[in-house]
């Protein structure tokens, strides 16, 4: 079923404009519809104003900004590797991230300068992906890639433990399932402000090589004798991966399935080109995080639920489905 | 269990040790008064403050790895140069104790694995109220071999929590630690809040001893004070950052060491004194408004 371009990313689009109202709409306390209408035109009550602007508003955003950023990435990914499987969280490029943000926070690098988080997130993913490439290298199995991206995403997450546990904090336990896990809350402007910009870079990266990356389906070969010149494109990938992914899991902790599900979930509706799934694949990143979580706020439990615990349950499937289908390579 | 501040510092293993134990309910065997321990041996943080406080110096044979923790006890200064045990049976065999005081000793992982060997223990429960430490005090006192001690203390303590009157003024606070953990009634922290005036937040909410407050349900309750745990002044994790969340910047703070307030101590007139001085301090400013 092939939805028409406008067609596709308007309802898109209209599907995370729900998601952004209902993550404004809803949340531990009731807010009547009067008080936010006046503390959204600036005549509201203290109590609803600092609710609907410091907490719900920059959560929202940050849901958005997130999610576009991992399914823009998961689908640039897959396009380039020509991997069905490829996604910054089965890669381990999260992880890594979540790797470098913990050590700028629990050894004191951000007291220095705050861009000291996202400027590590970013390295430890980068470094992460570039370890990929020397791991996998020009291997023709799909898997190979995959084995090794969980490899390094292992490898990450037992950093992370490490460094919680070497660090002088008593609590590391709880703070090891956030950055493992993911979560959006209590989340302030001033996080925005650190994963906007890396996201907007990122992103712009990512966007660039929709030619290339169509242009590769014919192989590198192919792509070559079409004037892509490979070697660029790797490099704006990679930054772009990098810069984007650090960024976004520098505020709100390795979320993951996020560009496994959503990719997968739009390519049927376009032509199936690289190219075609990058805008849609941003977009519906957008909604389904923001979907998830107000999903976490709203399933009533004693604590707050981990994002990454949703996106798994909708993710896992999804990447069942296709071992599944690639069972024959194996 | 109902001790708070010990459930949220479940990571803190000896702690958490403690806690676990509490619900022991066999009567202490009472050590025997007459001959004074020489070789004390305290087996968890709140057994160690009420130990260093009352023993003499070379009566105490060993206590727990957190004592010189000036974050975390009272009593850290006097516990520097006294030996540090790991919590092991082993140890605790080659001192050979003539006194072991745990909250309650019975029943800890160390005394369980003595199992066959008899030693003079004394079972201290832990204080959810002034009067319980006060009870604590003067039954280490007596173990130790120093009554007197006891006495003397509490009557300090006493006069002291006497001079400091109600400066909360029917406010409402709320006391607030890391990843929302507000702690509720029925502990230490709400019996220093009624002592000052206080009305705890959590007992307007009907919540229980320990429950987890949203940052937007902390905005809709807007509580006068929120009185939080020194050591969370500064961000060091995400735990400790949402307590300097914009949102709540609006509210006047009150910072109490956790040494102060996590064990029923003698350092509890230190956390009210503190607790009367801040609340002070912020009615001076509002009056010369």
């Amino acid at each position: 079923m092939t939805l028409s371009r406008p067609v596709l990313i308007t309802g898109l689009l209209a599907l995370t404009l729900v998601a952004a109202i209902g993550s404004i709409l809803f949340g531990p306390v009731h807010l009547s519809l009067a008080r936010m209408v006046a503390a959204f035109t600036g005549h509201g009550d203290r109590i609803a104003s600092t609710i609907l602007l410091e907490l719900r508003l920059p959560r929202m955003l940050l849901g958005l900004g997130v999610g576009a950023m991992l399914g823009l990435a998961g689908a640039a990914l897959q396009g380039y590797l020509r991997n069905p499987l490829a996604e910054p969280a089965v890669l381990g490029t999260s992880n890594a991230a979540s790797l470098g943000a913990v050590a700028a926070l629990y050894f004191g690098l951000v007291e220095l300068h705050p861009v000291m988080l996202p400027a590590l997130s970013v390295l430890a993913a980068l470094l992460s992906l570039v370890g990929l490439s020397v791991l996998a290298g020009r291997s023709e199995s799909p898997l190979t890639l995959i084995l090794a991206g969980i490899a390094i995403a292992t490898l990450a997450t037992a950093g992370v433990s490490l460094a919680l546990n070497l660090s002088p904090n008593p609590f590391a336990a709880m703070e090891i399932m956030t950055w493992l896990l993911g979560s959006l809350e209590n989340r302030s402007f001033d996080h925005v402000w650190i994963a906007y910009p890396c996201i907007a870079i990122g992103g712009l990266l990512l966007f660039w090589d929709g030619r290339a990356l169509d242009a590769l389906t014919l192989g590198e070969d192919g792509a070559q004798a079409l004037g892509v010149d490979i070697q660029r494109t790797r490099i704006r990938l990679l930054l772009g991966t990098a810069i984007g992914v650090g960024g976004a899991v520098a505020v709100s902790g390795a979320i993951g399935f996020v560009g496994l599900i959503v990719p997968h979930l739009v390519r049927p509706l376009t032509d199936r080109s690289p190219s075609a799934i990058l805008l849609p694949s941003a977009i519906g990143g957008a909604a389904l995080l923001t979907f998830a979580d107000l999903a976490v706020r709203l399933i009533d439990t004693k604590n707050e639920l981990k994002l990454g615990v949703v996106t798994a349950f909708l993710g896992v499937p999804v990447f069942l489905i296709h071992l599944m289908r690639e069972r024959r390579l194996w | 269990m109902n001790s708070p501040t010990k459930i949220a510092a479940l990571a803190f293993p000896l702690l958490a040790l403690g806690g676990a134990a509490l619900w022991a309910t066999t009567p202490a065997p009472m050590p025997h008064p007459a001959t004074k321990p020489r070789r004390i041996v305290s087996l968890n943080l709140c057994a160690d403050q009420l130990v260093l406080a009352l023993a003499d110096r070379d009566q105490i044979a060993g206590v727990t790895r957190n004592a010189t923790d000036t974050e975390m006890s009272g009593e850290a200064a006097k516990a520097r140069g006294q030996p540090v045990l790991k919590n092991s049976a082993e140890q605790i065999l080659a001192i050979d104790p003539d006194l072991v005081v745990g909250m309650p000793a019975s029943r800890s992982a160390p005394m369980r694995a003595l199992k066959g060997h008899r030693f003079n223990l004394l079972d201290l429960q832990s204080a959810d109220t002034v009067d319980q430490i006060y009870a604590s005090i003067r039954q280490t006192a007596v173990a130790v071999g120093h009554p007197e001690r006891g006495e003397a203390l509490v009557a300090r303590m006493q006069a002291a929590l006497a001079r400091l009157g109600k400066p909360g003024g029917g406010k409402v606070a709320a006391y607030y630690q890391r990843r929302g953990f507000m702690t509720g009634t029925g502990t230490l922290i709400d019996d220093l809040m009624q002592r000052m005036g206080l009305v705890n937040l959590a007992a307007k909410l009907d919540k229980p001893p320990l429950s987890q407050l949203s940052l937007e349900e902390m905005v809709a309750a807007q509580p006068d004070y929120l009185i939080v745990e020194s050591a969370t002044d500064k961000i060091a994790d995400q735990g400790t950052e949402m307590l300097h969340h914009p949102a709540l910047a609006g509210i006047p703070r009150i910072s109490i060491p956790q040494a102060w307030t996590v064990c029923g101590s003698p350092a509890y007139v230190q956390a009210a004194e503190g607790m009367a001085q801040q609340l002070a301090r912020f009615q001076d400013r509002t009056h010369a408004r």
